[in-house]
């Protein structure tokens, strides 16, 4: 597939703090993206320069639209930034109608579309109330249908549901579940759940720079190791047991902390026999004893603490 | 144009909304109306105030109606330039402070039109409000002072009108500078209140300044005459108003938002 977007050395500077370190990565036309990282990662700053906002200090960043790099990506961009904010004085159908026409739909359309999203993103009835009076939620939704009254090629969005309560945030997660037949979707989030809800290609940021990109799919499977969780009784016997057990030989990484421990080994089978002979012959009373593969969330947490 | 026109109904629509279209031509017929008819009672408050010393009688030249009208343009100098500024003040800076801006501008939408509408809407008020109180001062002026010449009383308006123009672009190109309301206030009004303070003080050499404008429209209404450098003033007035338009499009442009 070809990409739809494709960036180089994206970098930003302020002053003399460098935000994002040249971070190249394109995205396929057709897929939904999710640029993951923790507060202050730079997911923000780099999702401001891809929606023109923000001048890139060095880097480039192209849209290709039929296959031709475009000069003026605004056209063919929704961006929903993290916390919308709209005129109070407005009702919610006014700012939708004003942001189709300034995206340039004629006032016809502008308004057929207005009336469609409103109802899409459920806000079919609140559409005539002034948008000072919206909750956090309901500015999340409307901000969304406002990044794609036009159709847009791309939809860029900044944290969407991260101020949202469960309920909300299912309802925006299957909109974008909906949507992304359409669009191809770039958004940022803390929550790896909310990626691999949705996305097919993850981006992982951490201090401005990639840590670990590509397909959801292929880094699940590269990137699991089998892995034995357990936990152990309070006496000193298993635990001094369980303080020991990170030397082993088939041990390749071994994270112990108090009565649990979570081990990274070669082979599983091998490994749990021989940690059941050892543990009998210490006396040892386990308490949870489990196989298995590591997840993604963990990988996340490496990467983020790493 | 179409894009022009989509925000210069955003702007009416917003300055209605909040009120701006009352409040900003209503404090502007105040001011025109007041000067006249404190000027007309201003003897009988005298004389009711009563606590004159024995003796002492008052004999105030009643003031000509070019007068009243003079002292009604150096109120708007004062109290009208301090309302325009602070109703004009957060034009710009407001929906880039706020984050509204993040939205339109991720749109493709021409950064000279999205200008060009607050600069309308900024004039259209100014005028609106001005002419108002101008007329009414003048037509106070006539019923109770005297009459006044109309050729130069029009003259002396336009004059005022332009100086009351530039003031507004002048803030709105502050606003586009600057972030923080009460800052862009202070520089907007010290920089006006400066230009035409500074005239008063070295009229010869400022005689091209867009503060003589102010002072030459009073010259019109007193017909003291002599005064050279209108033209100048005019032609350099309207110059800077489109410098400044030409820099705050330059500046909305590249500080989109605050992040
Ligand atoms: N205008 C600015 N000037 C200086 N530093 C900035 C500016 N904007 C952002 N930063 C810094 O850049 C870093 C990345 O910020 P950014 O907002 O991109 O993070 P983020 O990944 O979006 O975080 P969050 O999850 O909290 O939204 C932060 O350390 C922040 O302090
Ligand atoms: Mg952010």
């Amino acid at each position: 597939m070809t990409p739809l977007l494709q960036v180089d050395g994206l970098t930003k500077r302020f002053k003399e703090r460098t935000v994002v370190k040249g971070i190249s990565f394109s995205v396929a036309e057709g897929s939904c993206a999710a640029l993951l990282g923790p507060n202050g990662a730079g997911k923000t700053t780099t999702i401001s320069m891809l929606a023109g906002l923000l001048q890139p200090t060095e880097g480039s960043i192209q849209l290709r639209v039929g296959g031709k790099p475009v000069l003026d990506r605004r056209p063919y961009i929704g961006y929903l930034p993290q916390m919308p904010v709209f005129y109070p004085w407005m009702s919610g159908k006014e700012f939708l109608n004003y942001a189709g026409e300034l995206a340039g739909l004629t006032t016809r359309e502008a308004a057929l579309k207005t009336g469609e999203w409103l109802e899409a993103v459920g806000l079919g009835a609140d559409g005539q109330r002034k948008i000072g009076g919206y909750s956090g939620g309901m500015k999340q939704r409307l901000g969304l249908a406002q990044a794609l009254i036009h159709r847009p090629k791309l939809l860029i969005l900044d944290e969407p549901v991260s101020a949202l309560d469960p309920a909300g945030r299912k309802d925006v997660l299957s909109l974008l579940q909906r949507i992304r037949r359409e669009t191809t979707v770039l958004f940022s989030t803390h929550v790896l759940h909310d990626a691999e809800e949705i996305c097919d290609e993850i981006l992982m940021i951490k201090a401005g720079e990639i840590a670990l990109q590509g397909n959801l799919e292929h880094i699940r499977r590269e990137y699991s190791e089998p892995v034995i969780r357990m936990e152990v009784g309070g006496e000193k016997a298993s635990q001094d047991w369980l303080a020991s057990v990170g030397n082993k030989a088939f041990v390749l990484q071994a994270e112990i902390a108090g009565t649990r421990a979570e081990l990274t080994v070669a082979d599983v089978e091998q490994a749990s026999h021989e940690l059941m002979e050892d543990a009998v012959a210490h006396h040892v009373i386990f308490r949870k004893f489990e196989s298995g593969q590591s997840t993604l969330e963990d990988l996340f947490m490496k990467v983020v603490q790493a | 144009m179409r894009q022009f026109r989509l925000f210069f109904r955003k702007e009416m629509l917003e300055m209605g909304r909040s009120y701006k279209w009352l409040w900003v031509p209503l404090v502007f017929l105040m001011l025109g109306v007041m000067q006249p008819i404190v000027t007309r009672f201003m003897p009988e408050i005298l004389k009711s105030a009563g606590n004159m010393p024995k003796g002492m009688t008052i004999t105030m030249e009643p003031p000509s109606g070019a007068e009243v009208m003079a002292q009604t343009l150096s109120q708007y100098n004062s109290v009208g330039l301090l309302i325009l500024v602070l109703s004009l003040m957060t034009m710009i800076s407001g929906e880039r402070q706020s984050g509204v801006s993040q939205m339109i501008f991720s749109k493709p939408v021409s950064f000279v039109s999205y200008t060009a509408a607050k600069w309308m809407s900024m004039l259209s008020l100014i005028t609106v409000s001005f002419v108002l109180g101008y007329a009414g001062a003048w037509y106070y002026t006539a019923q109770m002072i005297g009459p006044v010449d109309a050729a130069a009383a029009v003259k002396a308006g336009l004059f005022y009108l332009l100086w009351m123009w530039f003031a507004g672009s002048l803030t709105l190109l502050v606003s586009s500078l600057l972030n923080p309301a009460a800052g862009i206030a202070f520089v907007s009004l010290g920089a006006a209140l400066l230009l035409s303070l500074m005239y008063g003080m070295i009229p010869e050499y400022l005689a091209w300044s867009p503060g003589a404008l102010p002072q030459l429209a009073i010259t019109f209404l007193q017909r003291e005459g002599g005064d050279t450098g209108k033209a100048g003033a005019l032609a350099i007035s309207i110059l800077c108003m489109a410098v400044f338009f030409a820099g705050a499009v330059s500046m909305v442009k590249y500080k989109k938002s605050k992040i």
